[in-house]
């Protein structure tokens, strides 16, 4: 076998082109994931059992169908009701985002649950309101203990971003497979996307140590 | 003050309080004393509807305890302090004390630094302001409570076993400050162990068992000449 290191050398910058699109599809999709998934995990806290419910069958549905069927549905299905094209950019960051939020929902809820629930009594009784306990109170303590699941997620959200690539939008694997139609270079491009994915998410999983090791030191528990 | 008629409660097939009937007049201290599971914590939990009583009603300062805005309301001005102090750990002694008034009573900043400091003082602990709760004893830790409860200036105290989760040594540093509070003619009512404090102190003593109130009268009448046959085996096993 001919192993064509050139062919990595030339490749490399639309690669990193490719792999600069990841990371903006990721960005977006993890931060709106955050605020969908807190206000959801919540929401299956909720007392109002429409509330609860909606949440519950949101988290269910989006945890029982694969990503690449809601893009799908996103993409090809979504036009049909709305009578218009979706770009392909939105359609992937709003897959990914509202499959996103139902993990991160879910990572709010059990952080949420672990905080002792004197804590909500002792706000309740100086007169807060559910509201503002949960904001001043609940929230901060719970935000630390689910940083490391949120960083897997944050992960996790980066490699399966990979599939918007089947809707055409050209992140880092629709670079890969688009520079492999034109020169055959299977094993070089797939080990470059590869290398660069990891990359990328051992940056990530050492951000993440990073700030555990931070709010551990911080933590007055 | 606070007006108790005919409360029950049940937590599933559990039947915790069976009808209790009480008033506490202002600037009474009330002691509630009683066997464990006997309801004295959910009563007391009750006033201020961190329990929901399943029948009957409560009314605090003219407040019925009906909807949402008249709990948040009362509570307001109940103060309570728990068995486990339930300090808020990501704060600081001084952001636990200022957090509450800011946020329920829009008190300025600087203002509501000034009465956590004056607070601070009173329990004995003014240069504990930067300190976080794990850094402090279990003693020092109830006084911040008790400090923080005291900053809405409610017209209440609640104290549910107020004692019952410190080292010995550290019982008297807060039933001097509750001793303080008492003299100053705050109304009270404290679920607690600490006899000796419940007849120093005490205008009077509720004594309850299974969910009853069985027995009520000056901290004198209970301790010394009580009619019923329970407060008598009760009081027999602990004093």
């Amino acid at each position: 076998m001919n192993f064509d290191f050139d062919l990595i050398v030339r490749s490399f910058p639309l690669l990193l082109v490719g792999a600069g699109v990841t990371v903006q599809i990721t960005a977006f999709s993890v931060s709106l994931g955050l605020l969908i998934g807190m206000f959801v995990g919540i929401a299956r806290l909720s007392n109002t059992w429409i509330i609860k419910a909606l949440a519950a069958v949101y988290v269910d549905f989006i945890r029982g169908t694969p990503l690449l069927v809601q893009i799908f549905l996103i993409y090809f299905a979504l036009p049909i009701i709305v009578g218009q094209r979706i770009d392909p950019f939105i359609a992937a960051i709003t897959a990914c985002s509202i499959n996103s939020g139902a993990y991160v929902a879910e990572i709010f809820r059990g952080g949420i649950q672990s905080i002792d629930k004197g804590q909500m009594e002792a706000g309740r009784s100086l007169g807060m309101t559910w509201g503002q306990t949960m904001r001043h109170i609940i929230l901060p303590q719970a935000f630390k203990r689910i940083i490391p699941p949120l960083g897997n997620e944050f992960i996790a959200m980066m490699k399966d971003s990979s599939l918007v690539s089947v809707i055409g939008f050209e992140e880092l694997t629709r670079r890969g497979q688009l520079i492999i139609a034109r020169t055959y270079g299977s094993f070089e491009i797939w080990l470059s996307v590869a290398f660069i994915y990891l990359i990328m998410t051992f940056t990530i999983s050492r951000l993440v140590d990073y700030l555990e090791r931070r709010y551990k030191i911080d933590d007055r528990h | 003050m606070i007006d108790i008629k005919n409360v029950h409660k049940h937590f599933g097939k559990l039947h915790v309080l069976k009808g209790i009937n009480a008033h506490i007049a202002e600037k009474e201290v009330v002691v509630i004393i009683g066997p464990s599971g006997s309801g004295k914590s959910t009563l007391l939990r009750c006033i201020n509807y961190l329990e929901e009583p399943t029948e009957g009603e409560i009314v605090v300062d003219g407040i019925p305890l009906t909807n949402q805005a008249n709990i948040n309301k009362v509570r307001e001005e109940v103060g309570m302090v728990f068995q486990r102090f339930n300090l808020f750990p990501h704060k600081s002694v001084l952001e636990n004390i200022i957090l509450a008034p800011m946020t329920v009573r829009k008190t300025p900043k600087s203002e509501a630094i000034k009465i956590a400091q004056d607070l601070l003082v009173k329990v004995g602990l003014a240069d504990k302001e930067h300190a976080y709760p794990e850094q402090l004893s279990g003693g020092q830790q109830q006084r911040v409570a008790i400090a923080r409860a005291l900053a809405m200036k409610p017209k209440i105290m609640l104290f549910d076993e107020p004692t019952s989760a410190l080292d010995p040594e550290m019982v008297k540093e807060v039933l001097d400050v509750m001793k303080s509070l008492a003299h100053e003619g705050m109304t009270m009512v404290i679920v607690t162990h600490e006899m000796g404090f419940a007849r120093e102190v005490g205008d009077r003593v509720l004594f309850m068992d299974e969910g009853r109130l069985v027995e009520e009268g000056s901290p004198e009448e209970i301790f010394t000449h009580a009619k019923e046959e329970r407060t008598k085996s009760f009081l027999s096993k602990i004093l």
